[in-house]
């Protein structure tokens, strides 16, 4: 997974309202961004990478890029 | 010779609260999107002068309705909230309920997980020869330990209780367990304060969760995140050990039923472990989570309803506080 596509697919899974995100959107800006979307993310990254995000490493989170460092970068193609 | 269920009763306390009430109360809140997502309408509250002692009562008196009474010889409750650190409310209920003296009643403290635990002990107690007719009562009032600031689990969360009778059977319905336990996730979800570790503090402090939530350690808390977690590494593993203890396939199953959790956490979990839709249970729109009572009120109301018929292979699985799971195959 490129990690565009990543921040696309995730903001569908997770129903995001606010158009046009990119890496270093604040998720905290994002609206639908909440403790629902939370779970979300966790559902996400099992479905899709098969690991678990701990709820300490999910309060550090800012951004995608944030998330994507948890993830491994190198888990990701090169866009 | 075996166990069977043979009737199933519950109760809900007469007071509800609504997800328009709470978007009322909070204002940062959308009541369409909770019901959407939490699958949650509406959950009812015990009174405060209501105990789950009187919703075990509420519910055993339904499911004794018709039933000689005299034929229980052991009763065994599960419950969070009991009505008194002693005595157990199991043995106040067999006075109240004016069952047999010469009977067991005891407590046991489980929360989600505790109906397949009930069901495992009130099998054992019938294969045994030590009963023959076991009254398994579930009662719970959550909704007492949670902060009235506490948005999130004021959600989530309801009162009710059921009552089961299991009786001895020519052939076994109840069949093969598989339980699990792994206390490193006490802290996730807890009471602290109230019992003898850490006594109940009148000036406990408020603390605020990251969705601004408020709680101190008087009240429940739950770390939605690492719940989930747990959930999802641990019932997909204790459905298929279920399974292959009973050597049987999930195509042979013609039901399942979870711990109605929340909407969301089961539907996630009904796709990873490829359940179709059609025998698969997820109905608490009217009741909320009402932790050890939703799996007998989802066996209750699909009998009612016919969703499951004599004969079926039904696939029960509770997980939750503790951390404790269990699941197990009955048939109906």
């Amino acid at each position: 997974m490129k990690k565009n596509e990543f921040v696309n697919q995730l903001a569908e899974y997770c129903e995001f309202e606010t158009p046009e995100l990119t890496l270093d959107t604040p998720l905290k800006s994002i609206a639908g961004f909440d403790s629902l979307a939370i779970m979300s993310i966790i559902a996400f990254i099992d479905e899709n990478f098969n690991m678990k995000l701990t709820a300490l490493q999910l309060q550090k989170i800012t951004d995608f890029n944030s998330i994507i460092l948890l993830i491994g970068e190198d888990k990701f193609e090169n866009d | 010779m075996g166990t069977i269920i043979s009737k199933i009763e519950f109760y809900l306390p007469e007071s509800k609260l609504t997800n328009d009430y709470l978007s009322n109360e909070f204002g940062r809140w959308d009541a369409d999107k909770i019901e959407l997502k939490l699958g949650i309408k509406e959950r009812h509250m015990a009174a405060a002068n209501e105990t789950a002692g009187d919703l075990a009562y509420y519910a055993a008196e339904k499911v004794l309705k018709g039933y000689d009474r005299n034929k229980i010889d052991m009763l065994i409750l599960c419950t969070q909230s009991p009505d008194y650190f002693l005595p157990s409310t199991s043995c106040i209920l067999q006075d109240r309920l004016g069952l047999r003296t010469n009977i067991g009643a005891f407590d046991f403290n489980l929360g989600c997980s505790g109906y397949i635990y009930g069901l495992a002990m009130a099998k054992s107690f019938i294969n045994s020869g030590l009963a023959n007719n076991v009254l398994l009562i579930t009662a719970e009032t959550y909704t007492k330990h949670i902060h009235p600031k506490d948005l999130a689990n004021r959600t989530i969360f309801g009162d009710a209780a059921t009552a089961t009778i299991l009786e001895k059977s020519e052939e076994e319905h109840i069949f093969e367990f598989d339980l699990g336990t792994d206390g490193k996730g006490k802290n996730n979800l807890i009471v602290t304060n109230g019992c003898l570790r850490s006594v109940y503090d009148p000036k406990a402090e408020n603390k605020i969760t990251d969705a601004g939530d408020v709680y101190t350690d008087n009240n429940l808390y739950m770390n939605g995140p690492e719940i989930f977690n747990f959930t999802i590494e641990a019932v997909p593993i204790v459905v298929e050990q279920c399974l292959n203890k009973n050597k049987l396939t999930l195509e042979e199953i013609d039901y399942v039923i979870f711990h109605q959790a929340n909407k969301y956490m089961i539907e996630y979990l009904r796709k990873k472990l490829h359940i179709p839709k059609e025998k698969f249970y997820s109905n608490m729109l009217y009741t909320g989570n009402t932790v050890s009572n939703t799996i007998p009120i989802a066996y209750a109301d699909t009998l009612v309803n016919g969703l499951i018929v004599k004969g079926n292979k039904v696939l029960l699985c509770g997980f939750g506080v503790g951390y404790s799971w269990g699941a197990v195959i009955v048939e109906v």
